[in-house]
């Protein structure tokens, strides 16, 4: 388990509101956390949550490029994988964080500060 | 004969990767990184974040010190001396030595000194490794004066770190605009005159002395100008490191000599990065790849090699750079026979993409282009015609056009 209280879930949208293989950034404003969250739709139409800043440089991963279900950094390339925040490559050697997303019928809903649960 | 030991010369990127991508690969043998600097750390922080402070040394490492003894990676703190190709190891300086069943050569490369009279002065700053940027750091204090020369990534990054610490810089180029090769002409021209509105002093020259004065030093150029400044930092390339390689008689050319496989003449032997020069089946050499991404890649290519599992494949060669705020960044080769359509915000060029006769795209630059340069990577890779007026059009986003 992660360090910290979860907060309460956020009610994002309905499930139609990303393209696959897009991304939205979370403002701490909409999340109440105290960091940006990129929400990710992957390729596979699953949706996920991350930490938004890059572990590696101030970078912001919902800009970033998805592949499948990884998260490509748009600044120096290092790849994440959105189901568990694992670091693929370098340059960056820390995981990022995740925030778990929940899918309830047609709602997306972020728990911030709760880490994502693999199923 | 199953393989029991691997050993590692140069815990650079391109060192550490082969160790890491072995255990990644299921390598259970011994496993060990020679190397005088300790513990694997990034080089491109050097000339940014770790010059400005903004990362310490922990900051710049390839994997925290833990994660050695989780995947039983052996750190050799050492210098190797000797090659020995009869006993498969190396003997370091204090005269250890160590054997293995097969060896990685990452040695790297050193900075190119500058051929003219004074150029190899103990007192002549260059950027390579962590030690050289401490010093760089002590002696960048505000208003001191710092000549760079050679406006290649490390110049121009050096150059734009230095300012924003206070210096007062000088940039001595014998190109104008440098870069072209690596982003075409406008990038190039844009990116050059970046400098000039961040308070750099650009010289068009070629040093041909430096030499000591009571408080710094003086640089004379071909056009007789004299530049006096605090200190001269010199940053027109490497050479590849291959001394022990030739030493052991190793084939070497302008690099260690190796095929498809990273192997190198003798084959319980591979060599990565800055150092290694691919040979092809045909017997012709291909250029030396001097950035970051090679120097992984090749490490890559090695692990699985030597494990005899099937290459990675890897797509165009692909750099970045950061300067003055701005993010740099290129793929694929911007020089080959063909023509660049260039990409505008407003008058300035964003993007320039190499297109050759065909339609199909050799190569792309970009200035704070976003995912331009991912989008043309996965174009060039996948070899997919995009009409040169939807390149240029700042309007279309790239990415639609590489899906």
């Amino acid at each position: 388990m992660r360090e910290g209280t979860g907060l309460p879930a956020v009610d994002l949208g309905t499930t139609e509101m990303l393209e696959p293989g897009t991304a939205l950034l979370i403002p701490t404003e909409t999340s109440g956390y105290q960091e940006d969250i990129g929400l990710f739709r992957a390729e596979t139409g699953s949706y996920y949550a991350l930490d938004d800043e890059c572990p590696h440089e101030v970078a912001s991963l919902s800009e970033g490029w998805i592949e499948g279900e990884e998260i490509e950094c748009p600044l120096h390339s290092s790849r994440f994988c959105l189901p568990d925040g694992r670091v693929l490559c370098l340059p960056a050697v820390r995981d990022a964080r995740t925030h778990r997303i929940e899918v309830r019928e047609d709602r997306v809903l972020l728990y911030p500060g709760t880490a994502a649960t693999r199923t | 004969m199953s393989i029991e030991s691997i050993l590692v010369i140069g815990g650079g990127l391109a060192g550490f990767t082969v160790a890491q991508n072995l255990r990644a690969r299921g390598y259970a043998g011994a496993l060990s990184i020679i190397d005088p600097a300790g513990i694997p750390y990034d080089r491109p922080p050097l000339s940014k974040a770790y010059l400005l402070g903004q990362k310490d040394t922990a900051g710049i490492a390839l994997a925290p010190a833990e994660w050695y003894a989780e995947h039983r990676v052996e750190l050799i703190r050492g210098t190797v001396r000797k090659l020995d190709t009869e006993y498969l190891g190396v003997e370091l300086a204090d005269g250890r030595r160590v054997h293995a069943d097969r060896l990685v050569l990452a040695t790297g490369g050193s900075p190119r000194p500058l051929p003219i009279p004074g150029g190899d002065l103990e007192t002549v700053l260059a950027l390579r490794n962590k030690e050289d940027a401490d010093v760089l750091r002590e002696k960048t204090t505000p208003g001191m004066r710092l000549v760079i020369v050679g406006a290649g990534l490390i110049g121009a990054e050096v150059a734009s770190s230095a300012r924003t610490l206070g210096a007062e810089v000088t940039l001595i180029d014998p190109v104008d605009p440098p870069l072209v090769p690596a982003v075409g002409q406008a990038l190039a021209r844009r990116l050059h005159a970046m400098h000039l509105d961040a308070g750099i002093t650009l010289v068009h020259g070629t040093p041909v002395d430096i030499s000591k004065t009571t408080h710094g030093h003086s640089l004379i150029l071909d056009d007789g100008r004299s530049i006096d400044c605090d200190e001269v930092l010199v940053g027109i390339g490497i050479v590849p490191n291959t001394a022990l390689a030739q030493a052991a008689g190793l084939e070497t050319e302008n690099g260690m000599l190796v095929d498809e496989n990273q192997r190198t003449s003798n084959p319980l032997i591979y060599a990565v990065g800055d150092m290694a020069r691919t040979r092809n089946p045909d017997g012709s050499l291909e250029r030396r790849g001097e950035h970051w991404e090679y120097a992984m890649n090749t490490g890559a290519t090695a692990a699985a090699a030597i494990l005899e599992q099937e290459l990675p494949v890897h797509g165009a060669s692909w750099f970045w750079s950061d300067r003055h705020g701005t993010h740099v960044e290129g793929v694929g080769d911007m020089n080959g026979v063909g023509a660049t359509v260039l990409r505008l915000a407003g008058e300035d060029p964003i993007a320039a993409f190499h297109l050759a006769e065909d339609g199909r795209m050799l190569g792309a630059a970009s200035i704070d282009g976003g995912l331009t340069i991912r989008a043309a990577r996965r174009i060039i890779d996948r070899g997919i015609i995009v009409p040169p007026e939807s390149l240029a059009d700042p309007g279309i986003a790239l990415k639609k056009l590489a899906r």
